[in-house]
């Protein structure tokens, strides 16, 4: 890990009007993340962590406060220039694993790519290498609903790593997976994070997730309860 | 674009049962506009060309007082013909017609009708003046088929005749039916009869006087001559084209029924796509879309439910409609019933006109009704997208 900034929040503040009133999700949010970093949010339900990884991947933007990723203010972004950033430069993996339906894992995993405009040959090679990874190459032509649940994750971590992004972002990724399938994909994801010092953010309650973390960021109330680097 | 044109067919061919069901409705609805489009060229087509043949040649000159709608005009509108139609005539370029009304008593009933001259030696018209040939010392006549049925009348009666000539006064005599033509045209058949022209003069006591000149198919006349009008085949079969745009706006009801199906089904499909598929929208966005990307391949996901569906309709369509072209469309006694010019077998014609319309309109509605429902999308939230939590 360099100490390089990628990721600067100040005074981070999110609310949502609701039916019951306005709800605080964030509250005054202060971090810095550096690249290469395997960071984890932690908290409880309701506690903001998809909130601020959702801003920190421009899929959300901020009521208050500055979100600064890979020196680009989300708050002031249009909605091309944050597709733009998540294109290019964020990969994301989900709860649910969100693999395209009617896709088979080879066109899962190149998606990325087709939006990057690569051409086919390097397109090709790219997606090879990044179900190599992860070690999947013998399910190349499988859809999405031959898989199991491990295989799934998998091929979402393929796909968010298959552009080589400056981040990963993980919101609950083992939250639908038994232990030795979260054992599995978080070794891959720790072997990848060493391999091309991408930086991991988790959203996670899961301890098997927070055992692997090198950072631990806690979450209460959308306040950063605690901030502790781990022996990990 | 060509990546959205890449996902959106992908998706769509993925969706399966879903994608079929519509394409197979739209395919109908392809069919149906092209081949009923078709029936009404074909009718249309079929029904000038017999109005050519038997009523109205390559147009006709009319005496300046001759009015079809009015018959007290008939007493007035003869005149003899100008040498240059005379002439033209005797090559057999145009042929002329005398019209007078008359009376006849087939069976002891009274019946009003048209008296009709023609030429026996014309070939402009089909009306079959070769049988005026025979020698008979009856006033020889030629009817129509309808007329035949309606009177009762068959090749050899004998039925009596009664006219005014030129004087007003009135005569009378023995007609003999010596033959009976079969025409898709009623204007040359119902409530008349045809008599030789030089036979119709001697009894009005008009001779060389026609009322109507008809001039040979490809003859090319446009000006009118003193005291005559010129009145062109487009004026002439004016009532056949006003009666197919009719029907056309008819059909269009019938178009609009099936298009009405076929786009709420994609309308619906749509909708319910944009709902299940929540996750999906918000992983597009997630993963570097933008909504209106997202927008545009949901749009062209649907408008290429009108592209498979011209495909399927081709594969089923072209031989069915080319049957159908050869082998022609039965409407047994559709003239006769309906009093309008109609073959008993209508053969349609698609012209490349007609399908190429029929497919930009199936496109551009589908696109639009697809498009419709997509904006939503340019509204979601994608946070909210991805966790399927919209309504």
């Amino acid at each position: 890990m360099d100490n390089s900034k990628i990721i600067s929040i100040e005074g981070l503040k999110k609310t949502f009007t609701t039916t019951g009133g306005k709800f605080t999700a964030l509250n005054g949010i202060n971090l810095e993340f550096g690249k290469g970093e395997f960071t984890g949010v932690v908290g409880p339900s309701g506690s903001g962590k998809t909130t601020l990884l959702n801003i920190i991947g421009s899929l959300d933007s901020p009521s208050e406060g500055k979100a600064i990723v890979l020196g680009k203010s989300i708050g002031e972004l249009n909605v091309k220039q944050s597709a733009m950033l998540r294109r290019s430069q964020l990969g994301f993996i989900f709860q649910s694993y969100n693999l395209l339906p009617v896709y088979t894992v080879f066109e899962n995993v190149e998606f990325p790519l087709l939006l990057l405009n690569m051409n086919d040959g390097q397109r090709k090679k790219m997606v090879l290498d990044s179900l190599e990874w992860l070690g999947l190459t013998d399910k190349i032509k499988s859809m999405p609903s031959q898989l199991s649940g491990g295989e799934c994750q998998r091929v979402a971590i393929a796909r968010a790593m298959v552009k080589k992004p400056e981040i990963v972002l993980a919101d609950e990724p083992t939250a639908n997976l038994d232990a030795a399938n979260s054992h599995h994909i978080l070794k891959s994801m720790v072997q990848l994070n060493k391999e091309f010092n991408t930086t991991f953010i988790f959203a996670t309650h899961d301890d098997k997730v927070i055992g692997y973390l090198h950072r631990k960021i806690s979450l209460v109330d959308g306040k950063v309860a605690k901030d502790e680097i781990t022996n990990n | 674009m060509k990546l959205l044109f890449k996902l959106a067919a992908r998706n769509l061919i993925g969706a399966g049962r879903r994608t079929w069901l519509n394409v197979i409705v739209l395919s109908f609805s392809f069919i149906i506009i092209i081949w009923h489009k078709g029936i009404l060229n074909g009718w249309e087509s079929q029904a000038k060309n017999d109005m050519t043949e038997w009523e109205t040649g390559g147009g006709q000159y009319w005496q300046s007082v001759y009015d079809p709608f009015d018959p007290f005009s008939l007493t007035e509108a003869h005149a003899a013909i100008p040498a240059a139609m005379d002439s033209s005539c005797a090559k057999g370029n145009m042929a002329s017609i005398l019209v007078t009304q008359g009376t006849i008593y087939p069976g002891g009933r009274i019946q009003s009708i048209l008296i009709k001259g023609i030429n026996s030696n014309q070939k402009v018209l089909k009306i079959p003046g070769a049988l005026f040939e025979s020698d008979s010392s009856e006033i020889p006549a030629l009817i129509g088929s309808r007329m035949a049925e309606d009177n009762r009348l068959k090749t050899g009666d004998l039925v009596t005749l009664r006219w005014r000539d030129k004087n007003g006064t009135f005569d009378a005599g023995e007609m003999k039916i010596i033959g009976i033509f079969k025409t898709n045209v009623p204007m040359v058949d119902a409530g008349q009869i045809w008599l030789p022209l030089d036979h119709l003069q001697k009894m009005m006591g008009m001779p060389g006087e026609a009322t109507i000149l008809v001039c040979k198919k490809d003859l090319k006349v446009t000006a009118s001559t003193a005291g005559w009008n010129f009145k062109s085949t487009e004026l002439l079969q004016k009532s056949v084209s006003d009666m197919i745009k009719m029907k056309s706006v008819s059909g269009a009801i019938l178009y609009l029924i099936l298009m009405s199906l076929a786009m709420l089904a994609i309308f619906d499909t749509q909708v319910l796509s944009i709902f299940r598929r929540q996750k999906e929208i918000g992983t597009y966005i997630a993963l570097g879309m933008t909504r209106f990307q997202v927008v545009g391949l949901f749009t062209i996901e649907g408008s290429l439910n009108s592209v498979l569906s011209a495909i399927l309709a081709a594969m089923y369509g072209i031989p069915l409609l080319a049957l159908q072209a050869s082998r022609g469309m039965s409407f047994p006694g559709g003239s006769k019933d309906f009093g309008i010019v109609m073959a008993d077998k209508i053969y349609p014609t698609y012209s490349l006109e007609l399908i190429g319309i029929t497919i930009l309109f199936i496109m551009i509605t589908t696109t639009i009704v697809s498009y419709l429902p997509s904006r939503r999308i340019a509204k979601m939230n994608p946070t909210e997208a991805l966790r399927g939590k919209l309504q």
